[in-house]
C-alpha cells in the first residue's frame, strides 16, 4: 500500500464529487450506470491503471476547533460536494489522468472529479523549508 | 447509521484547508508538520493506519455532460482536501478518537471522518428497495 514513506511515482487520486444524480433516475437506469462504472473501474484495474478504490458512506462526522474540538454528524452543507469515492491511479501524467477521468460514466449525470496529484512530500513540509531559508535570508 | 454498528470496512480521514500555512513561522509550521507524520507513524505502528497521502495543492476538475476540465481547487482555502489517512478501526468513534489527535485541529483544519463503505451505497440502495418490492 502507497504511504507518506514511498519512493515510487506517486500517481494521482481521483475524488469523486457526488450529488444525488441518482435519484432522478429509475431503477433500471441507475442499475445500468452501476454497471457501466463497475466495468470502468475494473478495466483499469485490469490495465494496471488504478488500484482499487472505495466508494464512502454518506453520513460521516467532522472534526474541527482548537481546543473544544467540535464533533459535527456528517458532511455535509452542499450534496453536491460530498465525496462518494475515490481511486487511485498509477499513471505518471496528470494529462492521463484527466482522460481517464473524462471517461467516467457518472460525469453526464452531474457528478464531477477532482483530479489530485499524489504529494512525494507533504507540501507543508516543503513550504516550511522555504520559509526557514527566507527568514535566514532577511536576518542576513 | 453507522456510528454504533463496527464497520469492517474502516473509516477514511479527509483534511480539510490548506491555508494553514498563513501567519505561521518556518519553525511553527515545520513543528505542525513533524506532529503530523509522528502522528501518521504511530498510527501505523499501531496497525489503525493503512495508508495516507498528502496531496498537491494544484489539481483538476472534470464536472458535467460535457467533460469540462477547469483548474482546482484553489490554492489555499478551507474546503480544500490536502490530504488523508485510511483507517483499519471497527467503529465511528475510534475513528473520530483518532481525528481529534490531528495536529493541524489549531490551525483551522478540519477533519472529515467517513465510513468506507463494502460496495457502492447506491448500488447496496437498489438492491434492497428491489428486494423490498418483490415481497
Amino acid at each position: 500500500m502507497q504511504n507518506m514513506n514511498t519512493e515510487e511515482q506517486n500517481g494521482y487520486m481521483l475524488l469523486f464529487r457526488s450529488n444525488e444524480w441518482y435519484e432522478e433516475l429509475s431503477h433500471d437506469e441507475i442499475q445500468k450506470v452501476i454497471n457501466q462504472n463497475t466495468a470502468w473501474i475494473e478495466g483499469l484495474i485490469a490495465e494496471g491503471k488504478a488500484k482499487p478504490g472505495h466508494a464512502l458512506h454518506r453520513d460521516g462526522a467532522t472534526v474541527s476547533g482548537k481546543d473544544g474540538r467540535i464533533v459535527s454528524d456528517g458532511p455535509f452543507p452542499e450534496a453536491k460536494e460530498v465525496i462518494g469515492g475515490f481511486l487511485l491511479l498509477n499513471v505518471e501524467t496528470i494529462a492521463e489522468a484527466i482522460a481517464i477521468a473524462q471517461r467516467s460514466p457518472t460525469l453526464a449525470y452531474g457528478t464531477s472529479i477532482e483530479v489530485r496529484p499524489v504529494a512525494e512530500e507533504c507540501p507543508l513540509d516543503v513550504r516550511a523549508r522555504e520559509l526557514a531559508r527566507q527568514e535566514q535570508f532577511a536576518s542576513a | 447509521m453507522s456510528t454504533q454498528n463496527p464497520n469492517q470496512n474502516g473509516y477514511m480521514l479527509l483534511f480539510r484547508g490548506t491555508d494553514l500555512r498563513k501567519g505561521l513561522s518556518s519553525e511553527e509550521l515545520q513543528k505542525v508538520t513533524d506532529n503530523w507524520m509522528a502522528w501518521f507513524r504511530r498510527l501505523t505502528e499501531e496497525g489503525k493506519a493503512v495508508a495516507g497521502n498528502p496531496l498537491e495543492r494544484e489539481g483538476k476538475i472534470v464536472s458535467g455532460k460535457d467533460r469540462v476540465v477547469a483548474d482546482g481547487p484553489f490554492a489555499e482555502s478551507k474546503e480544500a482536501i490536502g490530504g488523508y489517512f485510511l483507517l483499519d478501526v471497527a467503529t465511528m468513534e475510534e475513528a473520530v478518537a483518532i481525528a481529534t489527535d490531528c495536529p493541524g485541529l489549531p490551525y483551522g483544519i478540519r477533519v472529515e471522518v467517513r465510513p468506507v463503505a463494502g460496495e457502492c451505497p447506491i448500488a447496496a440502495d437498489i438492491r434492497k428497495e428491489a428486494q423490498f418490492a418483490q415481497v
